[in-house]
């Protein structure tokens, strides 16, 4: 290739990539992206949000812990909108649904999951076996619920 | 079963779960590595031009040259891109419209995601399979025009302005659209696609297909990143950043750099949370300000560039405002390393599944290619930790070649006191393309 201005380069970039791998390994278990840190609390509109929390902050010590999130439809409106909100691989989320009509969520996880929910208040499992950012969402009408952040 | 099995089309594009965000530490760690990297090229690297198109390459072994080369090899090329195309379209047409159709996962996975690999690997890729080329050669071959020849001759102030165009016309589609999988509308734009294409170059030749279809002219972009040229004819096999250096600048070629990593970017933050949030509490549907942003994402790539590059002195031979399209080749290596990191998952993956999806084109439990029994293999999105280490070190390689170019470009352009400083400006516009391309990669 282009002489010695790249190879006095080559060191110092292969340097750099082990670096990056370094970081990257004891990077993965520490957690805690602020995207998800802010996630329960700033659903300010419906009063049991708060269970939320404390389902979620009790998930980061136990891998196999449900976590339970309540999703509230009023209309075409949804409560949570579009939140972040972090799980473990296999660990089971519970949505407890309530709606003043029937619809369905959809779960983008692959293979895709459907929940078809009641008018009323309805408790729904779901759990992702891959690490991924998986979306729940409504279809009709178009909303992103949820992002589950699955590590 | 696949997924999507129930058949339902979703306002969500195509593919299951996205990426994990990666992780802080790799961010701010590919972002150090790019500011080192700069200044070090900035500092050590060469001060006389090294790339000359004129002499560039070594010439490839002659039998490689005469099979390349060949007419078998290139009707070959043609004959298997037809069946392809029209294998793929009788799913379009007649298929069912699902996310099962292998149409969709053809056209948004195979086509625009892997049109990068195969064009960084054999070079001119899409050109040598386009379709709407082959098509476009037969009625010249029936109607008795010359090879190649039209009515007109292209004008080359247009440039790549409708490539640009049409680019813009795919992400808004893909990204923005929101029945961006419903068989119909795809199925349109793609009609619409091919038939600007055929009335393109029965009027100004084939020259039109590569300034203005937008499949050719981004494969032909990234092709400049392969080890393979062409000198007064021949193969030769240059280094990508030689390569690169042969791009020939014309009008539009910000503009196409610009929507190619502007929308790139808007597609990881339009599922950002703030975003998200902002426009699902809008009363009326994110169609608009989607396509705002995206527009914003695109021209602000494209001025920050134009800015970066004509802040500096220049010489009398080229006026400043030739310098954004001269320098536009250096920012495609940071696409190119950005679209790896940004795609690598849903290419590996998506790619399988349609894979499989193509051998039942009608959703039949036809097995017309034998994969249809295969089975996705998920080990990528199953070890985080190297996926997201292969983003980064993606993204800071992109950005090594980029500012590489760019240093040899500016060496070349500027006049000799400026050839520092002149550089500056771009190199912290590339740092910046690069550490918020980083930033989004770890926040979306």
């Amino acid at each position: 290739m282009s002489g010695r201005g790249l190879a006095r380069l080559a060191p110092l970039v292969l340097v750099l990539a082990g670096s990056l791998s370094a970081c990257g390994d004891d990077a993965d278990p520490a957690t805690g992206s602020p995207a998800a840190s802010e996630s329960p609390s700033s659903s300010p509109s419906s009063s049991p949000s708060s269970s939320t929390s404390e389902d979620e902050s009790g998930s980061e010590d136990t891998g196999d812990d449900t976590v339970t999130v309540e999703v509230t439809r009023e209309g075409d409106t949804f409560t949570p909108n579009g939140e972040r909100v972090e799980m473990a691989v296999g660990q089971t989320l519970v949505l407890q649904v309530t709606a003043d009509e029937a619809g369905e969520l959809h779960v983008h996880s692959t293979p895709e999951q459907d929940l078809a929910y009641e008018a009323g208040t309805s408790e729904h499992e779901i759990t992702v076996d891959r690490p991924g950012v998986v979306e729940v969402e409504s279809h009709d009408p178009d909303s992103i619920v949820l992002q589950l952040e699955v590590r | 079963m696949s997924p999507g099995a129930g058949g339902a089309i979703s306002a969500h594009g195509l593919g299951g779960a996205k990426d994990l965000p990666i992780p802080s530490e790799l961010a701010i760690a590919g972002a150090v590595a790019a500011l080192v990297i700069s200044f070090t090229v900035l500092a050590v690297a060469w001060r006389e031009p090294r790339y000359d198109a004129a002499t560039s390459g070594r010439p490839a072994p002659a039998w490689l040259d005469r099979l390349v080369s060949s007419r078998a090899l290139a009707v070959a090329a043609r004959v298997l891109g037809m069946a392809f195309f029209l294998y793929v379209g009788a799913a379009a047409v007649f298929g069912k419209d699902s996310l099962t159709n292998p149409f969709l996962g053809t056209f948004y996975v195979l086509l625009w995601v892997g049109l990068v690999p195969a064009s960084l690997l054999f070079g001119e890729f899409f050109k040598a399979v386009s379709p709407a080329r082959t098509i476009a050669m037969l009625f010249a071959r029936i109607s008795g025009v010359p090879e190649g020849q039209g009515l007109y001759a292209y004008p080359a102030r247009l440039g790549y302005w409708p490539a640009a165009a049409g680019l813009f016309a795919f992400v808004w589609l893909e990204l923005v659209y929101p029945a961006s999988t419903d068989l119909g509308p795809v199925r349109l734009w793609v009609a619409a696609y091919l038939g600007i294409m055929l009335i393109g170059s029965a009027v100004w030749g084939t020259t039109f297909l590569a300034r203005a279809d937008p499949f050719e002219v981004y494969s032909s972009l990234v092709a400049k990143l392969s080890v393979w040229g062409r000198r007064e004819g021949r193969l030769v096999i240059r280094s990508p950043l030689a390569n690169l250096d042969t791009l020939v600048a014309r009008p539009g070629l910000v503009a196409v750099v610009g929507i190619l990593f502007g929308s790139t970017a808007f597609d990881s933050f339009r599922e950002s949370t703030p975003w998200l949030k902002l426009v699902q509490s809008m009363s009326a549907s994110r169609v608009l300000p989607d396509t705002l942003a995206l527009v914003c994402f695109s021209a602000g790539v494209a001025l920050v560039l134009t800015l970066a590059t004509m802040a500096t002195g220049v010489t009398s031979e080229t006026p400043r405002r030739a310098l954004p399209d001269l320098f536009a080749h250096s920012v495609v290596p940071i696409i190119v390393g950005y679209i790896v990191a940004h795609y690598l998952t849903y290419f590996v993956e998506y790619g399988q599944l349609t894979i499989i999806q193509l051998s039942d084109p009608f959703t039949r439990g036809d097995d017309y290619l034998g994969t249809a029994d295969l089975a996705v293999d998920y080990w990528l999105s199953t070890h985080p930790t190297f996926l997201a280490v292969t983003k980064v070190v993606a993204v800071a390689l992109g950005h090594v070649v980029g500012v590489v170019a760019a240093h040899d470009r500016a060496i070349k352009l500027l006049p000799r006191r400026h050839q520092l400083t002149g550089q500056l400006p771009l190199l912290v516009a590339m740092v910046g393309f690069t550490v918020g391309g980083l930033y989004l990669l770890f926040a979306a």
